[in-house]
């Protein structure tokens, strides 16, 4: 219990008529990288939006290091979300960097203003996080300027600068062309060597098997199946998982 | 010669009138504007109806008519305000309604990312809208800022009819008084350097602005 880093309890969500989230129990330890695979539609990006609360659930429990942020569907108040959420952190497909501010600004910016860290401090985190994505020599420059291979890696740099206890990922390497994937799930997989904890809703089959400590299968806007990478891949029990891993592989 | 330094120097003051309305209208329409376009675009449904038809009323009748309503119709009701204050009651209300609209569109241009970048990162809302959001949106609406803000420069004419002394008039009643075209010739060098430095300065702005575009 003491390990457990997220933990949705009978999650449901529906937007209008359309149930998009049908009863979602997901439990994420501490160092796991979780997999998320489904058909496009099955729900995904909504289940990740809702433990940041970019969706807000209609019934259910999210825990997140064991504190609540909704219960029986009541969310706690917003000051208490703030401090819930706080260890969450999140990568989108189309990076969504801060256009008008540097790459520097763009990583000092939320620990300066949220956390109240000291600008030579954040200054100092943002460059060594920088030197770790391998992007030191873009420090100065704007967004619009770097290829997306490289926004994404500093939206991962910025997600990280707030040292958040869990990240999650929405098909972060989706809206790249297909060569500059490989930087941006090199970064991914150098985070989950150091056990950090995430959640990567993904395509990308060989990242899932080489990188994930556990993955699950959605559709329908539930979890159909769920199993450590080998097992999943080799051994899939049910059938609508075999199909998707056929029209995958 | 010395007419025509005598004419300059009588145009020169009409020249302050002219500025004056222009200034005060800019400085007063511009935050109007923004804050009718945050009314606008607000969740509170009474407040946006109610911003959404100032600007239908504002943008779809004539300056010159709303200048008229305020200089003759308000005193009917008993409502009687200084000459200048009428003009720029006019003026303020027509152009904050327009600097509105573009301060609308250039919120919605903002993409939904921006807002949950900022979501995810922690920031507060209001926070979000000044360091992340408003910078943006000054980039989008800079030209067509630029250009309300010529427009306004000319329509300051307007006043005109109301018998105060801008640039326009003053020219206007020397033409009639001397029979000379001059004054006309000095009110439009007038008019074109005004709109020159605008231009020039805007397109300053729209530089510093807009650096960080690809
Ligand atoms: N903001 C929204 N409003 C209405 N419907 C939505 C919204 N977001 C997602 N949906 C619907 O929810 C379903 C699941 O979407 P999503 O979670 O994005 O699936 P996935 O990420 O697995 O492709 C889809 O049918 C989609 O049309
Ligand atoms: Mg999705």
């Amino acid at each position: 219990m003491a390990n457990t880093m997220l933990e949705l309890t009978n999650i449901h969500k529906s937007f209008g008529d359309n149930q998009v989230l049908r009863g979602i129990d997901l439990v994420v330890d501490k160092g796991e990288v979780l997999a998320v695979l489904g058909p496009s539609g099955s729900g995904k990006s909504t289940m990740l939006r809702c433990i940041n609360h970019l969706e807000t659930i209609d019934k259910g429990d999210i825990h997140i290091k064991g504190q609540a942020l909704v219960e029986g569907g009541v969310y706690v108040n917003e000051k208490r979300q703030r401090e819930v959420l706080a260890a969450t952190g999140m990568v989108f497909q189309q990076f969504n960097l801060f256009p008008h501010m540097t790459v520097l600004e763009n990583l000092i910016e939320a620990p300066i203003y949220v956390k109240g860290v000291a600008r030579d401090e954040a200054i100092k985190t943002a460059e060594n996080l920088l030197a770790k994505v391998g992007l030191s020599e873009v420090r100065d420059r704007y967004p619009a300027r770097l290829s997306g291979g490289q926004q994404q890696r500093v939206a991962i740099a910025r997600a990280l600068a707030m040292k958040p206890d869990i990240l999650l990922f929405d098909e972060p390497t989706s809206a790249l062309d297909p060569e500059l994937t490989g930087e941006v799930l090199k970064t991914m997989r150098e985070l989950a060597a150091e056990h950090m904890t995430m959640v990567v809703v993904t395509h990308e089959m060989a990242f899932a098997r080489e990188a994930a400590s556990r993955v699950i299968f959605m559709a329908g806007g539930v979890i159909v199946e769920e199993n450590e990478p080998k097992a999943f891949f080799n051994n899939p029990k049910e059938e609508r998982t075999k199909a998707f891993l056929r029209n995958m592989l | 010669m010395e007419k025509l330094l005598d004419m300059t120097a009588l145009i020169c003051q009409g020249a302050v009138v002219t500025l004056e309305i222009f200034v005060i209208t800019l400085l007063l329409s511009l935050p109007i504007g923004g804050l009718a376009a945050l009314g606008r675009l607000s969740k509170f449904k009474p407040l946006s109806l109610l911003m959404e038809f100032y600007v239908w009323i504002m943008r779809g009748t004539p300056l010159m008519l709303q200048l008229l309503f305020v200089y003759f119709a308000l005193p009917m009701v008993g409502i009687r305000l200084p000459d200048i204050a009428a003009a720029l009651l006019a003026f303020v209300l027509n152009y904050a309604a327009y600097f509105a609209e573009i301060f609308r569109a250039g919120l919605q241009a903002i993409p939904r990312g921006q807002f949950e970048a900022a979501h995810v990162l922690g920031l507060p809302h209001w926070h979000t809208m000044k360091r992340i959001v408003f910078p943006q949106v000054l980039r989008i609406v800079l030209p067509p800022i630029s250009n309300e803000t010529i427009n306004l420069i000319k329509d300051t004419s307007l006043i005109y009819i109301l018998a105060m002394n801008d640039l326009l008039r003053v020219a206007r009643t020397i033409v009639q008084r001397e029979f000379d075209m001059t004054p006309f010739v000095i009110a439009g060098i007038f008019y074109l350097v005004m709109t020159a430095v605008l231009t020039w300065a805007f397109k300053k702005l729209e530089a510093y602005y807009g650096k960080y575009d690809a």
